[in-house]
């Protein structure tokens, strides 16, 4: 097995509804496997997700389309979520406990707002990448 | 646990709670009805959803129910309660309705997946990669994610079932794991850290959670420490978070 090319990127574009944050969680997941994350790594990473994800369109969804992107970088993995909503909808982002959880979770994270819509990133770096070291 | 109060003391901390609206006495008025809750959420038992997971929804609308009864009203709270915790429930049916359920092929494959996971990482010393556990268990990739995914669905996740794993003993269950003296502590080291959000919590959710998130151990290392396997620790985080931002949304 091959590691993806540095610049592969991976974009989805979802319904901003919790029942389709699942799909958010396989497509890293999936990457996260042929980046060689373990299994416990991989588990942090599905949380992250779900985090960023219920950051951007809060905990029971908004009208509107939450865009994904998943960048391949070299032993590891940025995701970055934007919310694209009607103007005047609730507040979103992460609170304190949110915070918390995304710093145990993975590398590096951030919120900000732009344009009035929430974007929310992480990256996490597989500690040890491995299984994909047989070519080199 | 706290002692039973009289309906006057209730009624006194609830109009005390109308005023300050102090998180100290939220807890407490949320503690002094999971009762309540739990003999509700045993009302909608044996209908395909684990009774833990309705004792937890119902906990949700408990919460509601505290942060939006008005004592000025001349209902008690237990009657206001119970309307607000059984639409909790009720929601939690309709919202489940849709779920697609996970096929018996791949259910299988998850509950053999917790039972590799713990030998590969004996073995190896360390977490295993997806390929390494597609190979152990002649599965593809894809199907071990999948399987993956599908243990998160709520069905799996009861703790009064028997704690799948190579630690299960017979009859065990994952409450009967947990000690007291561990969960005494626990509770008092979350409430230095986040008490008003993890009230909504049972203790063992809160120490998971503790331990993850505030202590830094990885899910295995969770696992090893309170005696269940990994796949259980990874299905009740989930469980807790999502319950998190449920009642912080309410907030």
């Amino acid at each position: 097995m091959t590691l993806l090319p540095d610049t592969d990127e991976v974009t989805l574009s979802l319904p901003a509804g919790p029942e389709f944050v699942r799909l958010a969680r396989v497509t890293a997941t999936g990457l996260a496997s042929r980046l060689g994350f373990s299994w416990d790594e991989i588990e942090d990473l599905r949380l992250a997700v779900d985090e960023l994800c219920h950051a951007v369109i809060g905990p029971s969804g908004r009208d509107g389309v939450i865009r994904l992107r998943y960048l391949v970088e070299p032993g590891g993995l940025c995701v970055e979520g934007r919310g694209y909503f009607d103007p005047g909808g609730p507040p979103v982002g992460l609170g304190e406990l949110g915070h918390q959880i995304l710093t145990a979770l993975v590398d590096e994270h951030d919120v900000r707002d732009e344009d009035g819509q929430p974007v929310v990133w992480f990256r996490k770096k597989a500690a040890a990448p491995r299984g994909t070291d047989d070519g080199a | 646990m706290t002692e039973p109060e009289s309906r006057d003391e209730l009624r006194a901390h609830f109009e005390e709670f109308a005023r300050t609206r102090s998180d100290a006495l939220r807890d407490h008025l949320v503690n002094a009805h999971l009762g309540l809750a739990e003999y509700l959420a045993r009302r909608f038992a044996n209908r395909g959803e684990p009774l833990d997971d309705l004792i937890q929804v119902a906990s949700i609308g408990l919460v509601k129910a505290v942060d939006r009864f008005d004592p000025e009203r001349p209902v008690e709270f237990s009657t206001y309660a119970t309307h607000t915790i059984v639409g909790e429930l009720k929601r939690h049916f309709r919202d489940k309705g849709w779920a697609v359920r996970a096929p018996r092929r791949l259910q299988e494959l998850y509950l053999r997946l917790g039972q590799v996971v713990a030998d590969l990482s004996q073995e190896l010393g360390r977490s295993p990669t997806v390929t390494e556990l597609a190979a152990e268990m002649q599965a593809s990739e894809e199907e071990v994610l999948e399987a993956m995914e599908a243990g998160q669905a709520y069905r799996f996740a009861s703790l009064d079932a028997p704690a799948p794993g190579p630690d299960d003993e017979g009859s065990s269950t994952l409450a009967s794991q947990l000690g007291e003296d561990d969960l005494a502590m626990a509770a008092a080291e979350d409430r230095a850290a986040l008490s008003p959000l993890l009230a909504s919590l049972p203790p063992r959710e809160r120490r998971i959670l503790f331990l993850r998130f505030f202590q830094g151990l990885t899910q295995s290392e969770i696992a090893t420490q309170l005696g269940i396997s990994q796949m259980h620790v990874s299905r009740l985080l989930a469980r807790s978070l999502s319950q998190l931002r449920a009642v912080a949304a309410e907030r």
